[in-house]
Parts: structure tokens; C-alpha cells; sequence
């Protein structure tokens, strides 16, 4: 390896037994003779690390949804998902795969398996088709039910393209489009499942997810040179979404002027910044100038939110001989009165005949955990829906 | 020094690796010796001179600093930042094989330090040329720092003289600088947590004490710990050395509002002694109860106040401020029965528009629960009823 160098200065790289492609830098080293040196080795930098780039970075060449093999495999071991069958099988006791629903499935790494494969690999291009896909037909579809079996259908093959960009090291638009939807579906199903059964849905799985689909989208505009017209709306639901978080905060803070300033941001940060104060009322009241999607990303904060309400009037209007009317608590929670009142009793507040909150310090209590549906109080985000659908919403169209 | 031929250095190398001197060795090593300088040395393949005149891993670890002294003469950083990993990876190697002996530690600290300047370095050149993810370089070199901090921190054969977790602290300070550029602080977690444990936390020389203790209160208090934070800098900063005056600024930019938060406010010449006249309004604000001036502060110096990371803490400052302006206008009333409307026109005096009467309720609510003020709200009469002793309790007394 330490064979004698000629005095011309040679890339560490470059040695004798460099890969092909040596010869065409070469080339450029001769063209460029004379030239500041500097350059020349920037140029050649360059090349080289193209060069590697295109090397090692496995490329797609599977033209539908679900690599044929896969297609194949799961077909004869009888693993296809009722979705995922060509139609009227479904009582068939090995139903066949149907090429244009079947999608592939997101599978762990594991030693000894080559997932580098391009016929196992799905371009950019097929990626997001395949994304519109799971939208449009899948997500949004008033065909299939339940939704908790649509959710975890789409939350697997979202995961599968994932997977499949990571391994192509895809960047720039597509990326940016897969990921901007599989986000607002996430953020979508953290407010739509809330509340279903643990085996159904798990809140801290879809949030592991959520985040990490999030925080690359961000890298993606931070690094991107293309324009991207859904930054403010992304900037802002990652700010909904990590309410009160120093490092979703600081990265807003850090945004250009530009961004920091649209209206979109600015009331996602007025709404961070009510909730720092710990000033609920306030809180609520500006969530109701959120759109749908908006509403979902901040859905689960706003329990805690009426707790600090709660807890804090419990110490304000701590005192035996005063009361607080029932309707203008109501109001201040957004929510109606009869709720307003089982939440309080929640907390362990007295509601007297006179429908007057007897707030008190001592009688605050946390509930017990499942003592509190979240679902019983969603008309704050529930009432922005009206009728939006599925598709628009996660398309980003509402 | 500056003009040795390569076999004298290679020479001086030896023999400092052969009598353990690690302070020398170190040197050697380091690029904040002249020695990097000298053109002599700045060679492309120094490989086989090292070769002949060193043991391995040594040679390779000291070709690994040549080429890299060449590729920082080069104004490569991408290139020094490749070859002083190379010299940290085979620098670690010999350090695994000393056996209950640290002498290396200095050479560990000067190999580590270069590390993550070049990788800093190199991250620049190549944002300029707007290539590679940013923060890459600095987790990368992050890796290594880790690779020798377990070294480090897994020696327990070794009497306390001959350690080597001795080296962790000045580690993790280094992994602190590059988790809080790139903003992972939960990183920092496990280096504390094994640095408490340690029986040594409290020996570690002056220096490396100020720059943890810094770290971990700036940690603390992004984490809304203030008392902790508080104690942590206040430490940095009274131990700090006198003549580094500018590390006593930037331990003072975020001692500062933490201070505030617990209700102490600097003297104006203080803040002029470390040119941070950027806090003069702030603080000035605060204690007025001025929300109107303290917006317009935090407005001004909004850049920064945003690089320093304390923008959010600063605006934590506003529950004080409104705890002090509702203090005066408790004082200007002289009663212990507070009309509500007052505290709103005290408001909106602040220019605070969209402020109603629901809201003034929630502040004080707040400000009651937090123990700002004693007292009470009654709706039906639409009053704050105060206690007749100590209603406003001096902010150093809560929390």
C-alpha cells in the first residue's frame, strides 16, 4: 500500500488498486493542470465522493408497490393481509395476491439478510405512489373497517417505505412529500384512536414513529435547497406537537425571520408561549383559531391543559364561602357543560345543585389512571372536521 | 523545536513513549504545538519513516498526526478530520493495552481535543459547499469520544494513582460541547449519571470541574431544574479562573436568568464589568414589573438572546413581572380587597390588548398557585382578596 508516490499530489484514495473511474480522474487532473491547486483537488474531491456515493447507494428497481418475490413468498405462506387479496378470495382457503393492492411489508434488518436488492427496492417515484395509495384507497376508504385494522395496515407499509428511502438514501422533494403525509397521518390517528384499546393502538409506538418521521422532514428543510412550499404548516404542527419542549422550541426560535413570522408560526409559538406561562385560559382560547390538523397535533396536550386549569383555579379560589359558576368554567375548558362537569368530579371538585363549581385545594385529586377518557372531551378538535375528508386532510389539502 | 528534521521528531516521539512521558508525548502530538508548523514534517506518506522508527499501533498513529498536519497545512479539514480519527483509533489501542498505567492521559486529552475542533472544521467546509447532513462530522467524532470515555470508565482494575477514569470528565466535557452544538441533550445524561457515580467527581483538577459544572447547570436549567442550574453555575462561576474573563461572561449569560428566575437581580455594574448590557433592560423590566419594557427588551436583543439559547428562559421572567406589577397596584390601592378591573387596566396600560377579564383571573390563579401572592379570588365579587400579612412573599422565599 505504501508504494512510492509520484510528486504530484494523489487522492488518499486513489491507489493502484482504486476501483474503475481512476482513469477518468486522470483526465480531469490533466485538463485542470495549471490551475490553482486547491481547486483541482476540490474538484477531484468531489468527483471522488460522487463516485463513492453512486458506488455504494443501492437503487431501486421494483416498478410496483410490492417487489414480485415478496408478492410471491408471502402468497404461498399464506401471510397476505385481507386488503391485499384479489377481491371475491377472501373465503378461499389460499387466496391469491392481487399485484395492485399489495404492498410491501416492513420487515426488521437482520443478519444475513440482503435487503440492498434492487428488484426488492421501490424508487422514489413508486414510493410515493405507493403512499397515495394508502391514502386514497386504504386510509380514506369507506369500504373497510375497522379503522383500528386500516390504521395498523398503513402504519406497517408507511413503515416499509420508510425503510425503503433510508436504505436509498432518497432526499429532496419526493422525500419530503412521503414524509409530509406519512406525518399528517400519524398526527391524524394520534387524535382519531385516542382512547381505543392498548393491543388496538399504542400512543407511545405511533409517537416514536410520529417523532422520527418529524424530526428528518425538519432536517430535510433545513438541508434542502429546494423551496417547500408546507414548511410553515410542518414547522408549526412539530410545535403543537412537542408543546412546551425546550428543543421544539429552540428550533423555531433558530428559523429564519422569514418563516418565525408567518401567521401559521406565529400562533403556534402564541400558543407555546401561553403554555410556558402555565395561562390555560388563554391556551384554549387561541386553539380554537387552529385548522383540523392543527387541532390534532396540539389533541394531546389539551388534557393536561384543562388539568393545570383545575389545579390552578383549586388554589385561586380557594376558599370555603365562594363559588364558581359551572357554564363560564364550561366556556374557559371549550368544552359543554355536562362535561365540564364530569371532569371536574374527575379531579375531585364538588359540583353543588346550583351547577357551581366549589373549587378547593385539598379536594384536587389526580384521577386514576382510565378513570379519564380523553375521547369525552374532544369537541375542541372533533367540531373543526366537519366535512373534511380522509384523503384531504392527509394530502394536505384542507 | 520548529525546524527538526522528521527522524528528530520521530526521535523525540520515541523517546517520550518510552519513558512515559505523557505531558511531552502529548505535545508532540498536539496541534496547539509549534510543531505543526514545520514543513518538514507535513508529509503526504510519512508511513514507512514511522514504520521504521516506531512500535505500531505507535507508527500508525503518528503517520496518521503527519498526514494530518499536512492536510490542515492544505486548509482540508475533511481530510486532517479522517486522519486525527485515524490517530485517535490507534492512539485508543495502545492506551487498552496499558495495562493499570495512565500516563497516556494527557496524549488522550490533546489527540480527543483535535478531534472535535477538525471535526467542527470540517463541518463548516463542508456547509459551504453545502454538502453532508449538518451535525455528521461532530456525531461521528462524538462516537470516538465515547469509545474512549467506555475505555476510561470501564478501568477498574487500576489503583485510584493509575486510573484511567481519570480521563472522563475532561470526555465528557468535550461530548458536552458537541451534544449541546448539536443539540442532543439527552445525550448528555448517561456521562452525568456515570460521572456522579464516580468516587473521583470531586478531585478532578479546577478546570475540568468549572467546564463540567457549566455544562451540567446549563443541562439543568433547559431541563427547568432551576435550583440545581443555579447551584451548578454559580460554582462555575466562582471557581473560574480571575483572567478568563471571557468564560466567566458566558457562564454569567446563563447564571443570569436563572438568577432572575429566583428572584435576584444583577447590579448594573456587574453587567457592565462583563459587557452584558444586553440583560440592563431585562433586569430593569423585571423589577418595575414593566411588561411593555421588557417586550421591547426581549425584542432588541432577540438575536441574542435566541444564539445563547435563553430566549424561552427569558420569557419565563414574565410571571415575575406581572407578579410585580400586581404588586403595585396592590400598593396603590391599599386595600386587601383587590378590584379585578384594576389588575385589567394595569394590563392594558402594558399595552397587552387582547388581555379580558378571564385572563387577568388565570395570571393571578397562577401567581397564588405558585405562591407569588397570598390570597384568594372570589368570582361573585369579582375581587382578589389578599392576605393581611405578607401578600406579595419576596420571590427568594418560594421555591
Amino acid at each position: 500500500m505504501n508504494r512510492r508516490r509520484t510528486p504530484r499530489r494523489i487522492s488518499h484514495s486513489q491507489r493502484r488498486d482504486a476501483p474503475a473511474g481512476g482513469y477518468c480522474r486522470q483526465r480531469s487532473q490533466e485538463q485542470w493542470r495549471g490551475q490553482d491547486e486547491a481547486q483541482v483537488r476540490e474538484v477531484e474531491d468531489d468527483e471522488r465522493r460522487q463516485q463513492q456515493g453512486k458506488e455504494t447507494v443501492p437503487q431501486g428497481a421494483c416498478q410496483t408497490m410490492c417487489p414480485a418475490r415478496e408478492l410471491r413468498d408471502r402468497e404461498a405462506q399464506n401471510r397476505l393481509h385481507r386488503f391485499e387479496i384479489v377481491a371475491g378470495m377472501e373465503k378461499v382457503r389460499r387466496p391469491r395476491g392481487d399485484p395492485l393492492r399489495a404492498v410491501k411489508e416492513y420487515s426488521r434488518p437482520a443478519a444475513g439478510k440482503d435487503s440492498t436488492n434492487p428488484n426488492d427496492l421501490r424508487p422514489p417515484a413508486v414510493l410515493l405512489k405507493t403512499v397515495c395509495y394508502l391514502i386514497d384507497d386504504i386510509a380514506a376508504s369507506p369500504h373497510l373497517h375497522p379503522w383500528t385494522e386500516v390504521y395498523s395496515f398503513v402504519f406497517d407499509r408507511l413503515r416499509g417505505v420508510k425503510q425503503d428511502m433510508i436504505i436509498q438514501r432518497v432526499s429532496g422533494l419526493h422525500c419530503v412529500a412521503i414524509l409530509e403525509r406519512t406525518v399528517r397521518f400519524l398526527i391524524y390517528a394520534s387524535y382519531r384512536l385516542c382512547g381505543e384499546p392498548l393491543r388496538l393502538y399504542d400512543p407511545r409506538i405511533n409517537d416514536t414513529h410520529l417523532q422520527e418521521n418529524l424530526s428528518w422532514l425538519l432536517d430535510c428543510y433545513v438541508t434542502g435547497t429546494e423551496s417547500y412550499p408546507n414548511q410553515e404548516e410542518f414547522q408549526a404542527l412539530g410545535l403543537l406537537y412537542n408543546l412546551g419542549s425546550a428543543r421544539a422550541s429552540q428550533h423555531i426560535m433558530e428559523l429564519p425571520e422569514r418563516l418565525r413570522s408567518s401567521p401559521t408560526v406565529t400562533l403556534a409559538l402564541s400558543i407555546n408561549r401561553a403554555f410556558l406561562e402555565r395561562n390555560p385560559v388563554r391556551l384554549l382560547r387561541l386553539a380554537r383559531r387552529l385548522n383540523f390538523m392543527q387541532s390534532c397535533a396540539l389533541h394531546r396536550h389539551l388534557a393536561a391543559c384543562r388539568r393545570d386549569l383545575l389545579l390552578i383555579y383549586s388554589h385561586g379560589y380557594n376558599s370555603r364561602n365562594c363559588r364558581f359558576p359551572l357554564d363560564t368554567l364550561a366556556q374557559l375548558l371549550s368544552l359543554d357543560t355536562s362535561p365540564a362537569a364530569q371532569l371536574c368530579q374527575a379531579y375531585g371538585l364538588e359540583v353543588n345543585q346550583e351547577n357551581q363549581v366549589v373549587f378547593s385545594k385539598a379536594g384536587f385529586a389526580e384521577p386514576t389512571q382510565g378513570d379519564l377518557h380523553c375521547n369525552l372531551y374532544h369537541n375542541i378538535v372533533a367540531e373543526k372536521q366537519r366535512d373534511l375528508t380522509i384523503d384531504n386532510i392527509i394530502h394536505g389539502c384542507a | 523545536m520548529a525546524h527538526i528534521t522528521i527522524n528528530q521528531y520521530l526521535q523525540q516521539v520515541y523517546e517520550a513513549i518510552d519513558n512515559h512521558e505523557g505531558s511531552f508525548c502529548a505535545e508532540l502530538l498536539s496541534f496547539k504545538h509549534p510543531h505543526v508548523a514545520n514543513p518538514r514534517l507535513q508529509l503526504a506518506s510519512p508511513e514507512e519513516k514511522c514504520q521504521q522508527l516506531l512500535e505500531p499501533p505507535y507508527d500508525e498513529m503518528v503517520a496518521a498526526h503527519l498526514r494530518c498536519t499536512y492536510a490542515v497545512a492544505n486548509h482540508d479539514f475533511v481530510e486532517a478530520y479522517k486522519f486525527q480519527t485515524l490517530a485517535v483509533q490507534s492512539f485508543l489501542r495502545a492506551f487498552q493495552s496499558h495495562k493499570e498505567e495512565n500516563w497516556a492521559l494527557p496524549v488522550m486529552f490533546a489527540v480527543t481535543l483535535d478531534l472535535r475542533i477538525f471535526a467542527n472544521n470540517a463541518e463548516q467546509q463542508l456547509q459551504k459547499k453545502s454538502k453532508g447532513q449538518p451535525g455528521e462530522m461532530l456525531e461521528k467524532a462524538a462516537e470516538q469520544l465515547m469509545s474512549c470515555f467506555r475505555v476510561c470508565a470501564s478501568d477498574n482494575r487500576a489503583g485510584i494513582e493509575d486510573s484511567k477514569k481519570w480521563g472522563m470528565m475532561f470526555l465528557s466535557n468535550q461530548l458536552f460541547k458537541i451534544y449541546f452544538k448539536i443539540n442532543k441533550l439527552h445525550l448528555c445524561k448517561p456521562l452525568i449519571r456515570a460521572i456522579d457515580s464516580s468516587n473521583l467527581k470531586n478531585d478532578y483538577s479546577p478546570a475540568q470541574k468549572v467546564t463540567y459544572k457549566y455544562y451540567v447547570g446549563r443541562k439543568a436549567m433547559f431541563d427547568s431544574d432551576f435550583k440545581p442550574a443555579e447551584e451548578f453555575l454559580s460554582y462555575a462561576f466562582h471557581h473560574c479562573h480571575r483572567s478568563s474573563q471571557k468564560n466567566k461572561r458566558m457562564i454569567l449569560i446563563y447564571l443570569l436568568p436563572v438568577k432572575m428566575l429566583l428572584g435576584h437581580m444583577p447590579t448594573h455594574q456587574l453587567l457592565r464589568k462583563y459587557d452584558l448590557m444586553q440583560f440592563a433592560d431585562v433586569t430593569k423590566a423585571v423589577s418595575e414589573g414593566n411588561l411593555l419594557l421588557l417586550n421591547e427588551a426581549l425584542s432588541k436583543h432577540e438575536t441574542f438572546f435566541i444564539r445563547c439559547g435563553i430566549f424561552l428562559i427569558l420569557e419565563k421572567l414574565k410571571i415575575i413581572t406581572y407578579r410585580n406589577l400586581f404588586k403595585k397596584v396592590y400598593l396603590l390601592l391599599r386595600t386587601h380587597q383587590l378590584p379585578l378591573d384594576a389588575f385589567l387596566v394595569a394590563l392594558r396600560m402594558m399595552q397587552l390588548e387582547d388581555v379580558d377579564i378571564d385572563e387577568v383571573q388565570c395570571i393571578l390563579a397562577n401567581l397564588i398557585y405558585m405562591g407569588h401572592i397570598k390570597g384568594y379570588i372570589s368570582h361573585q365579587h369579582q375581587k382578589l382578596v389578599v392576605s393581611k400579612q405578607n401578600p406579595f412573599p419576596p420571590l427568594s422565599a418560594i421555591s
